[in-house]
């Protein structure tokens, strides 16, 4: 089974990565599921259409009982994928951290890895792993690989260097690794090269190279990914490159 | 507020249930909370305490450190304390604070293996759910940490899910012991529990806490379980007939209705109306506010998990109440109460009148007269 979770800083495209990456593997035959953990529960939506799922969370806040089912805290999106959302507090309120461990909690509760036999689960994760909550993803369990997505703005390679330190922080603990970069282009100078130095510097790859397009918003405005609505775009071939080579890297594992 | 208690009292939380559990196994129970909590588990829920040692600490946690996620506060001290201690085993568990702050018992546990040899196991408690899930998941743990399979040991029992939150240091374990050693059946309940458990030819269960070690040696190691209590005479022939069984036995109970109820440990409680049955003619249901094994559950039986819900059952069905002291004040004037104090519900303010049922007709009468 392929285990990754996507961080990144906040409003660098971990989602878009991330539903695009969960539709090309759907295209590709194999059975998906991606958890989005991040409060604002948006993770999915352009698997679904444009409309959310509902929140784990949100369900826990407005029943007394825990659900009996996958199906009352998920939905099912393009291609089969199964989507679930943490989801967490108001902003200003509670714990979101908490709320995806208590999501997890659920998650092996109702057996969902087992009953739903995915290949592939993504966990997209909301930005800096601020605290133990936020490292819950990739801990023994759960993801394997760590891909970070970063453009070349200084800001989103700060954040990339602090979710790598945090990551490498647990090395002591059969967490997951980072395997490696997402260059998502904002088309900031000499991106490629800033980039680039600071994977070297780390050692680490770069593993797709999603170039700046106009599909993507325009896709997202319709609630889709560029896999579903733009499928012969530079970005999509991206996407379908990048889960080929997974896929490939998996079974040569 | 649907599962606020607003009249009686809780039960004892999961962190208590590990630390019972495992009193008298000789490791080391480490628990991850703030200093001052360690009354709570280890003597306010724990009548053994000043009659047995038991290496049981807090981590004495600190806002500081919780916030910084200072983990290794948490495993410098317990490998600092594990070296000069040399216990058997090391558990870990938490409480409330490092459920919020999501602390990673498991890859904590590893750490402290590491450095340390001992073997070493967690059991991420929250303080949020009942002793039995604490101590039955302790329990299995603590099996597949410590317990090697050698061979097998004809005609010895395991007694699994023993503690005296459930069953009270007034000779109720001895007499269980003696009930089996009386009819030459061994039983391994001594300091080297752990070294032989898997190597016993069966299991019985005392209490729910027991129930997932017991399917974990019956699924991985073919040891069948039987689930019941030897309360009176007649229920004690059937559980000497433990060595006889060769798959899983629970007590059977058909009683469609009723309106004698009984409010306990479930296992207990399953037991206990057994007893009724068999010596008095007395059909009893039971009121489950615990967890509880499906397969024992007669059809006059009726699951609550909250205080009003409890309240109206009682109100509309039962007419005798067998319970705690604390549920008279949920239960109807007009029923017969009969109170049978529970340690892991009332903890000291009765405990001095828990009967000792175990192997004795003349107790059980006692609790119905």
């Amino acid at each position: 089974m392929i285990k990754i979770a996507l961080y990144g800083k906040g409003g660098i495209g971990k989602s878009t990565c991330t539903s695009n990456l969960a539709a090309a593997f759907a295209s590709l035959g194999k059975k998906v599921i991606q958890i989005g953990c991040d409060p604002k529960a948006d993770s999915t939506i352009n698997l679904l259409s444009g409309t959310p799922a509902l929140p784990v969370m949100n369900y826990l806040a407005e029943h007394d009982d825990e659900p009996s089912s996958i199906e009352e805290i998920s939905k099912i999106g393009y291609k089969g994928i199964l989507c679930i959302e943490t989801g967490g507090p108001t902003p200003g309120l509670g714990c979101a951290g908490r709320g995806i461990i208590s999501t997890f909690t659920l998650l092996e509760e109702l057996n969902v890895f087992k009953k739903f036999a995915p290949d592939v689960v993504l966990y997209d994760v909301l930005g800096d792993v601020v605290c133990g909550g936020f490292a819950a993803p990739i801990r023994e369990g759960y993801a394997e690989d760590v891909i970070i997505v970063t453009s070349g703005e200084k800001m989103a390679l700060y954040a990339a260097n602090n979710i790598y330190n945090a990551v490498k922080n647990f090395e002591d603990r059969s967490y997951a690794k980072v395997r490696g970069l997402i260059l998502n282009r904002r088309n900031v100078e000499e991106e490629e090269k800033k980039v680039k130095a600071f994977a070297q510097e780390k050692g680490l790859e770069i593993l797709a190279d999603i170039p700046r397009s106009k599909e993507i918003t325009l896709c997202e405005d319709k609630g889709m990914t560029v896999i579903e609505g733009a499928f012969e775009s530079e970005s999509a071939r991206c996407f379908y490159e990048l889960a080929q080579r997974l896929i490939r890297e998996k079974e040569n594992e | 507020m649907k599962n606020t208690l607003k009249i009686i009292s809780c039960y004892s939380a999961d962190t208590a249930g590990v630390c019972s559990i495992l009193y008298e196994m000789g490791g080391m129970v480490v628990v991850h909370d703030a200093s001052g909590c360690n009354s709570t588990y280890s003597t306010h829920d724990e009548p053994r305490w000043s009659k047995y040692p038991s290496n049981i600490f807090i981590s004495a946690l600190t806002e500081r450190d919780a916030i910084m996620g200072r983990d290794e506060t948490l495993t410098d001290n317990t490998v600092k304390a594990a070296k000069e201690l040399e216990p058997r085993f090391i558990c870990l568990c938490g409480s409330p604070m490092p459920a919020l702050i999501g602390t990673d018992f498991y890859a904590l546990a590893s750490e402290i293996e590491k450095k340390t040899s001992i073997p070493t196991f967690s059991v991420a408690t929250t303080g949020t759910y009942s002793y039995i899930q604490g101590a039955g998941l302790a329990l299995k743990e603590f099996i597949i940490k410590t317990s090697v399979y050698k061979k097998r040991e004809e005609n010895t029992v395991n007694i699994l899910g023993y503690t005296p939150l459930d069953l009270y240091i007034n000779g109720q374990k001895e007499r269980i012991v003696k009930l089996f050693e009386d009819k030459g059946i061994k039983v391994n309940f001594s300091s080297e529990y752990s070294e032989n458990i898997l190597n016993a030819s069966h299991n019985l269960v005392v209490s729910q806490s027991g129930m997932e070690a017991a399917k974990y040696m019956w699924e991985n190691y073919d040891i069948p379980y039987m689930c019941a209590l030897p309360i009176g005479e007649k229920l004690s022939k059937f559980v000497l007939d433990i060595p006889n069984i060769k798959e899983p036995v629970f007590l059977e109970r058909n009683t469609a209705k009723t309106s004698f109820y009984i409010l306990g440990e479930s296992l207990f409680s399953q037991s206990l109306a057994k007893a009724l049955s068999l010596e008095e003619g007395i059909d009893a249901g039971v009121v489950y506010t615990l967890e509880k094994e499906d397969r024992a559950v007669a059809p006059c039986d009726y699951t609550t998990s909250t205080e009003e819900d409890t309240e109206n059952f009682l109100k509309e069905k039962a007419e005798n109440i067998i319970a705690d002291p604390i549920y008279k004040h949920i239960s109807p004037v007009n029923a017969k109460f009969m109170s049978l104090p529970h340690f892991a519900f009332s903890g000291r303010c009765f405990e001095h009148n828990i009967p000792n049922l175990m192997c004795d007709d003349h107790a059980l009468k006692e609790v119905i007269k």
